[in-house]
Parts: C-alpha cells; sequence; structure tokens
C-alpha cells in the first residue's frame, strides 16, 4: 500500500482548507485522541498548525505503558528480585526504563538484582523460554492490539512450561468509557484509535457516542488519515449527530476483528484495572479466565502486591497530561528542563508514545 | 543532568556523547579532525556488530571512517595506524578478510597503513579496531567563515548505514534491499578541496545522524539551520523501514556521505562536481543558514509547516504498538 498518497501535500493542505472554511460554524471544539502513534503524528507532521485556533487537538490515555500501574511495576520488579537466581523477566523496550515506586525494570537490572532481557515479539520470547532452563515471566503491556496476539499465541502455540504472563493489559473502550463517566475529561469529540480499533472494533465506541453525544472516527496515522476524521467530527457536529465512524477503512472494519475478539475472549476477562494516576478503572484490565490460568504468573507463582506504591514522583504531573487537562510544557518538571528523556521523572516522558517525549522530541527544552 | 556511570546512550553520538566531552574530557566538541598547522590528525574507533554488514565490515569502515574524517577539515588523507583489539578464539580467517578490506579501502582512498598495535582479551570481549590518520590540509575548513545565507548540502541519500545494521543485528528479516553506504570519499570531495569553491565547513553525518550532525553545525553558534523535508534525499528502501519502525531517517547513520556547508555563490558548482562521481550522484541542496534561531535546527515540513529538528536523545528502539 502505497502511504505516500496519504501524506500527499495536495491532499493534506485541501483537507487543511477545508477545515478552516468550516470553522466559523461552531465554537471550540475539543478533539481528545487516545493513541500515542497520533500524538506521535500530529508532532512531527506539525499538524496543530493546519488547524483553526478553535480547534484543540487534545492528547488522552494512549500510551500503554504510561498508565501501567507502579502497583504492577513493584510486584514484578520484587519477584524478580526475590527468585533472581531462578527466573528472567521479559517485556517490551518501552517498558523497560518506566519507573516505579523506586525501580525501573531497567535500572534494577543494571543494579545487578534480576535478570530482565528485552524482546521484541512474541517469537522471540518464545525462543527465550526454549533456550533456558529458568521460569520466564512475560511482563504483558498493550492495549488490546497488543492482548490480541498475546491471546492468540496462548491459545494456539505449545508454550513451553518455563514460561508466564504477568497481563497489565488495557482494554481501551472501557477505559475511556469510565473516565468520561466520572467527568475526568471533559470534550467535544473523540478521535478513535486505528490500531486498536483494528481488534475491538469502531462498534466498541458506539455506546461512548451515545451517552455522552460525542462524535467518534477512527483514524489512521497518516496527516491525511488525521485532517480527513477531523473533517468527518465537524460534519457530525454541523449535523448535530453523534455516532462511531471509521475513517481508517482501508485498515480496520467497522465491527472489528471477530476472531481477534474472541480469541482474546477465550484467554482473557475484563477486570477491573489501576491506570497509573487515574486510579481503578472498571473493567479496563484483561486478566486470565480459568481455563488459562496455568499461564498467568500471578497465580502460578502467587506475585504479592504491596499497597504502599508511589504513581507519582514528587511534582510529577503525567495523571493531569494523560487526561489532558494540561499540556506537557504546562508541567514545571518539563518546564524548568527537571523531567527529560535523559532523566526521564514521569512515565509520560519515557515511552515513544507518551504525550511528554513526543512533545520533547519537537519542541525540546522551553 | 548528572550520571555516575556510562550507559549505552553515553556512546550514541547524542547530546550525551557532547555532555562527556565538554563535562569530563574538559575538551571542546568541534572539527572531524584537529588542525595542526598544514597536518590534520583524527582518531577513531569501531566497534559495529555484526562485524560483516551488507555492502562493508568493521575493516572497511575503520579506514573509510578516518579517512572522510580528514577530508572534512580539508585534508588530503596520507598515513593510518591501525589498531586491533581481539577476543580469544576469534577465527584468523574472518580476521584475515577484515584485514584484506582494509587493504582494498586503504588502495581506493591512496593512504598507506603504516603502523599498527596488536591487543587479545579473554573470549567474550569483542572485536575492536582504532584507526588514526593523518593528511596533509589542502586548506583548512574549519567552520569559522559559517555565514547567513550559506546553502547546506549533503552528497547523497541519507540514513542507509543505520538502518541496514539495524536489520542485520535485530534480524528483522525484512526482505527489503538495505545496504550500508560505508565508503571512502576521496574521489568524491579531493576535487572539491582542491578547488577554489568557497566551502565552510564539512562533516560525515555518522552516529546521530543527519539529525545530530545538523545540530553540531550550530551548537552554541549564532546562528541556526534550516533544512526542508522535501529536498533531504531518501530512498525507497529507508523510507519503507523508517516508516515500520517508526524512527526516522534524519537519525539513521551513515558512513558514506558528506554534509558540506558553502557560500550560496559556489553552490550550484559544487553540485556540478558531486553529480559528475558516481557517489555523489544523488547530491541535492537541503537548506540553508539562518540568524533566525540560533543554535537551533528547523525542519520545514511539506504542509507550510515546521518543526525542531531536535538531536537524538537516546539510542531510538522501534515502538511496540
Amino acid at each position: 500500500m502505497d502511504l505516500n498518497k496519504f501524506k500527499d501535500k495536495n491532499l493534506v493542505l485541501s483537507l487543511a482548507q477545508a477545515i478552516q472554511k468550516k470553522s466559523n460554524s461552531f465554537g471550540l471544539l475539543r478533539i481528545m485522541h487516545v493513541c500515542g502513534t497520533h500524538e506521535n503524528s500530529i508532532m512531527r507532521y506539525a499538524l496543530r498548525d493546519l488547524l483553526p485556533n478553535n480547534i484543540k487537538l487534545i492528547a488522552g490515555p494512549g500510551c500503554p505503558v504510561c498508565v501501567t500501574s507502579s502497583r504492577d511495576i513493584d510486584a514484578i520488579i520484587n519477584f524478580g528480585i526475590k527468585n533472581k537466581s531462578k527466573c528472567i523477566i521479559a517485556t517490551f523496550g518501552d517498558m523497560l526504563r518506566v519507573k516505579g515506586s523506586q525501580y525501573s525494570l531497567f535500572s534494577a537490572s543494571k543494579a545487578g538484582l534480576l535478570n530482565v532481557k528485552m524482546v521484541y515479539g512474541l517469537d522471540e520470547l518464545i525462543e527465550l523460554a526454549r533456550n533456558t532452563k529458568k521460569e520466564v515471566i512475560f511482563f504483558s503491556v498493550g492495549f488490546e492490539t497488543t492482548a490480541a496476539p498475546v491471546a492468540s499465541v496462548i491459545k494456539n502455540y505449545n508454550l513451553p512450561e518455563n514460561l508466564s504472563f504477568f497481563s497489565v493489559h488495557k482494554y481501551t473502550p472501557n477505559g475511556v468509557l469510565e473516565l468520561l463517566k466520572a467527568g475526568k475529561i471533559n470534550i467535544d469529540a473523540l478521535l478513535l484509535p486505528g490500531h486498536a480499533c483494528v481488534i475491538s472494533g469502531v462498534s466498541a465506541y458506539e455506546k461512548i457516542a451515545d451517552n455522552f453525544k460525542l462524535p467518534c472516527v477512527a483514524a489512521g496515522f497518516e496527516p491525511a488519515d488525521i485532517l480527513s476524521a477531523v473533517l468527518m467530527i465537524i460534519n457530525q457536529i454541523e449535523h448535530k449527530t453523534s455516532k462511531a465512524e471509521n475513517e481508517y477503512k482501508r485498515v480496520l472494519k467497522y465491527e472489528g476483528n471477530k476472531l481477534g475478539q474472541k480469541t482474546l475472549n477465550d484467554v482473557f476477562g475484563l477486570t477491573d484495572s489501576i491506570w497509573r494516576g487515574l486510579g481503578i478503572i472498571r473493567k479496563s484490565g484483561f486478566d486470565f479466565n480459568a481455563k488459562y490460568n496455568f499461564l498467568n504468573a500471578k497465580a502460578k507463582f502467587n506475585i504479592q502486591f504491596s499497597n504502599k506504591y508511589i504513581e507519582e514522583q514528587k511534582g510529577c504531573r503525567c495523571a493531569e497530561v494523560i487526561l489532558g487537562v494540561i499540556e506537557p510544557t504546562q508541567c514545571p518538571l518539563y518546564a524548568k528542563g527537571l523531567c527529560t528523556p535523559y532523566n526521564p521523572i514521569g512515565p509520560c516522558m519515557v515511552s515513544d508514545e507518551g504525550t511528554c517525549r513526543n512533545w520533547w522530541e519537537v519542541k525540546g527544552e522551553i | 543532568m548528572k550520571f555516575d556511570k556510562i550507559t549505552m546512550d553515553h556512546g550514541s553520538g547524542g547530546k550525551l556523547t557532547l555532555g562527556l566531552i565538554e563535562n569530563t574530557f574538559k575538551a571542546k566538541a568541534g572539527l572531524d579532525s584537529a588542525i595542526l598547522g598544514d597536518i590534520a590528525f583524527t582518531t577513531d574507533s569501531h566497534s559495529v556488530q555484526p562485524l560483516f554488514f551488507k555492502g562493508g565490515d568493521i575493516g572497511k569502515l575503520s579506514v573509510s571512517g578516518t579517512v572522510n574524517d580528514l577530508l572534512c577539515v580539508g585534508a588530503k588523507p596520507l598515513y593510518l595506524s591501525s589498531a586491533f583489539i581481539m577476543e580469544e578464539g576469534f577465527l584468523i580467517k574472518d580476521l584475515e578478510k577484515i584485514v584484506e578490506s582494509m587493504k582494498d579501502e586503504a588502495k581506493k582512498a591512496n593512504v598507506k597503513i603504516v603502523c599498527g598495535d596488536t591487543k587479545v582479551v579473554e573470549a567474550g570481549k569483542g572485536f575492536y579496531i582504532n584507526t588514526s590518520g593523518i593528511g596533509k590540509i589542502i586548506r583548512p575548513i574549519d567552520g569559522l567563515n559559517i555565514k547567513e545565507g550559506d546553502k547546506i548540502i549533503v552528497t547523497g541519500n541519507i540514513g542507509d548505514h543505520g538502518f541496514a545494521i539495524l536489520n542485520e543485528r535485530e534480524n528483522f528479516n525484512l526482505t527489503s534491499n538495505l545496504i550500508s553506504d560505508c565508503t571512502e570519499l576521496t574521489g568524491l570531495i579531493l576535487p572539491l578541496i582542491e578547488s577554489d569553491l568557497d566551502i565552510h565547513w564539512m562533516r560525515d553525518p555518522t552516529r546521530g545522524g543527519l539529525a545530530m550532525c545538523l545540530n553540531e553545525l550550530c551548537y552554541k553558534r549564532d546562528f541556526g539551520v534550516e533544512v526542508f523535508e522535501e529536498l533531504i534525499p531518501i530512498s525507497d528502501e529507508v523510507r519503507s523501514i523508517s516508516e515500520m519502525l517508526g524512527i526516522e531517517p534524519y537519525y539513521s547513520a551513515n558512513e558514506g556521505k558528506i554534509v558540506i556547508v558553502a557560500n550560496q555563490k559556489d553552490a550550484s558548482k559544487i553540485l556540478d562536481v558531486l553529480h559528475k562521481h558516481p557517489l555523489g550522484q544523488n547530491a541535492k541542496i537541503i537548506g540553508e543558514i539562518t540568524k533566525d534561531h540560533p543554535s537551533k535546527v528547523l525542519l520545514n515540513l511539506s504542509y507550510d509547516t515546521k518543526r525542531l529538528l531536535n538531536m537524538p536523545i537516546v539510542e531510538k528502539m522501534p515502538r511496540i504498538c
């Protein structure tokens, strides 16, 4: 597929013009996206500069490692430390440097406290387990986009006996729904995450569109995708409708991936889950169903959780950034140069998907 | 930012490397080689993994890297030293291959390898080559005359080496034809040095890629850099792996390209010279020096918007979703 088509200068500029033309027909329009890759594109192509002043593109809770609770990070690190001689903790690169109450997996590993291995994919994870006698515990992070392939591997592969999973997976639609219900986010429309909707379907957001009268449009990640979706949102507002729509038809089906959903539901069930800085969110996390619970590291090793954990280091305002209440540059730690990618204080500065990190890369120190 | 220990990021060629040079070595980050009267002198250590890759090997790289560093300050490269640190158990036949590559590359660059050293370390500690080089200054190109309006030229497609290495190192098994651009550039650059074309600065954009190179160009200077996305030459292969991994080509290393800053009146003549050489066919003017935003590199995007092209932060890793 030629992605250049969706970067095409004339197309992008004509979409921007169409949006400008319509911008007098409404007041302030706050559109929240919930995907780090969207924020990455928006910053990389400076798309906010193409929009009229009354349209605000707000970054919401779209970075899976940023919303992973310190409680979970502490639990896996403490387990890894206690069982250093017997186990290896594996995870994806982005997760390594996110700090829990005291350590990140990376810093604890560098201090020689536990064995950590970064993997790029699940095939590498399985290989790792096959080639060691130690227990391999995968700290399994990500939204439904990542949870579905993990579920598929669990269901369809004959996995080595020494491999198990510590799920911190989150389910975006319920996360957003509950945050809206609690009045924690204040917006006029939602730009839905193209990757995550491949699994959940755009349909998973119908309830949000209906209950909160919010236009919801799923979008791809190229500049023309994002601007087209903004235009679709404007059209809904003009027609006083609020429904879940799909801009990203070349990749995703409105109803999502039925097989993926089935696999997910076979392996995992929805459970209450702690989102970092946001507290417990009802039915927003994936954890093991009884049938596959033998692969659940938390159960297999009776992993202990402490209720004493620190979600936010002093002065860190990641939680407000995640909710789109403030922009990264409004956080004093960012503004004073105290939180940078070289010395990240909060999770949003750690991951490539994090809002603060995305801003820092393109705006630098202010 | 204070660190108790060296991290991998201190070696990534980005801001942390600069910090180390200034704060620990108490030195000034500057040109690719020292200019000592009519002599240019430089040194470079090579630790690439894998040792053999599409388009070259550590031997070829160790010669071309040092030769190119000498060229960048306006010198004709003449002599190199080579020091090997080898782990116990390293295969002699692999060493022979590496030495053969060094010989070939030195011959191409018309330089002589005149002295060396050999050390063996315990198994598992790796294989490294250090080369130092001296050259005769034809005319010093020291960056002191850079002025507003100077044009910035890149001698060809950017990002090839970094992605070729990443592809092999991480076994992404991408079928695309990614080949390192690793090569010495004497044939391309020496005629420019020997001409009277008004060149103010040159650098090979290796670690940290084009983004780091341009940031170094205006680091702590009273001018900034403005480049244009649409003008920067990038191959389709690099473009697609860059999209796939979410790493921009501007941050990927080059080992056979030079960034040239020159008086605008001579920029098109320089391009003509470059275009006549096989290694300069894709040379382009990509931007200019400006007084508008000192010490900053701005990237003009295709949509008439612009953004900062920051120094690379840490070793880039593929995103997880």
